[in-house]
């Protein structure tokens, strides 16, 4: 119903959009984007600081075994994102200029640390 | 940990805040029936609740991405709402009547999905806590307080906004409606660029050295405007391009109503 109520426009972005999103999809399986794996555990990462190469997107792997929710943030890195208790995350970073960008546990800012290190 | 939850709640809060306050402001500044708030704030909390039990699920979607997107979602909504908000206050300029009904439920929606999304954040870090008590009870205590500096600089812009002329207070409140509405499309993008679905570029400028959004100003900023530090090209299009876009029609509703003052 909700279809039949878009307008032209409408419809034809969403083509579009569906398009854009196929044919990126096609290139980050071509490119194949390198994989870094970060465990939360006692509210802490590990490994705290992790170095990828500079103009490289990157695809971070998280895995919280800890039973609480946890919030990987980074205000340099631009990305916030929950990840629930004994749960995995999926967060692209990149691509970045060489440096530090530091990250952190939102919810347990106290321990929880880390930084990326790009060169 | 108190100053942790206080910060964390005082965040969200403050977005959710703002965005009720104006809205309220202009309900009662164009004399639409102010009915709408207690139910949306309603809906707002139950939808925070299902999107909350239901996190690790959607997480899980789209490849692991489906959190972005469903919050990105949940953003382009209340832009689009807004848009459409806007658009009804131009339609109606004039001798022609606000459509009371549309306008309120137009309101309703964005206040429920805004809550959604913000509320979600809250309820699973308090969640998380609920297991050991004594930490449970500080990081209650520290919500509360957040909540309640959120709750009351949302307040302050209520009264501000409604103690300006009726021109003032359109001009002032459409302004700040459509700030906010881009600063949402911008987070949106973000979220975005953040899952993939759109291609991540460098950053176009960095202003962190002259303001953070670590600062206390620059977390204000991040609410009211939508301040980035390091946005990409793509992110900044959609910000000024939606702001643009909000101010225009917001402009020409103002001034279409200057006549008949």
């Amino acid at each position: 119903m909700v279809r039949e109520n878009m307008p032209r426009t409408g419809k034809l972005i969403s083509r579009v959009m569906l398009l854009l999103v196929c044919s990126m999809n096609a290139v980050s399986v071509q490119a194949g984007k390198p994989v870094i794996e970060i465990e939360i555990r006692d509210h802490l990462f590990w490994p705290s600081e992790i170095t990828v190469p500079a103009n490289t997107k990157v695809k971070l792997l998280v895995y919280n075994r800890d039973p609480t929710s946890e919030e990987f943030e980074s205000y340099e890195l631009n990305r916030e994102k929950v990840i629930m208790g004994n749960r995995k995350a999926v967060i692209f970073i990149g691509p970045l200029l060489p440096g530090e960008y530091p990250f952190f546990g939102e919810f347990h800012p106290e321990t929880a640390q880390g930084k990326v290190i790009v060169e | 940990m108190l100053l942790t939850s206080v910060i964390i709640v005082l965040r969200e809060v403050l977005e959710a805040a703002l965005l009720v306050s104006i809205l309220l402001a202009l309900s009662t500044v164009l004399g639409i029936s102010r009915r709408w708030v207690g139910w949306s704030l309603a809906a707002g909390m139950a939808g925070a609740c299902v999107y909350s039990l239901g996190a690790a699920e959607i997480s899980d979607w789209f490849d692991g991405v489906g959190q972005e997107v469903t919050s990105a979602a949940l953003q382009f909504l209340v832009y689009l709402l807004l848009l459409l908000f806007t658009l009804l206050l131009l339609r109606a300029s004039g001798a022609r009547q606000l459509p009371e009904k549309l306008t309120m439920l137009i309101m309703a929606a964005t206040v429920s999905l805004a809550i959604t999304r913000e509320g979600f954040e809250v309820l699973v870090y308090i969640y998380g806590f609920s297991s050991v008590l004594p930490q449970f009870v500080t990081i209650l205590m520290g919500s509360a307080i957040g909540a309640s500096i959120g709750i009351s600089i949302g307040a302050l812009i209520y009264y501000f906004v409604c103690s300006l002329s009726y021109l003032q207070s359109l001009v002032l409140g459409t302004g700040l409606l459509a700030l906010v509405a881009a600063g949402m499309l911008s987070q949106a993008v973000l979220l975005l660029i953040q899952a993939d679905w759109l291609p991540s570029q460098l950053p176009i400028w960095d202003s962190s050295g002259w303001l953070s959004e670590e600062s206390v100003t620059g977390q204000l900023m991040y609410a009211l405007i939508g301040y980035e530090a390091t946005p990409t090209a793509l992110q900044a299009s959609f910000y000024f391009g939606g702001l643009l876009l909000l101010l225009v029609v917001a402009i020409l509703a103002v001034s279409s109503r200057r006549k008949f003052v």
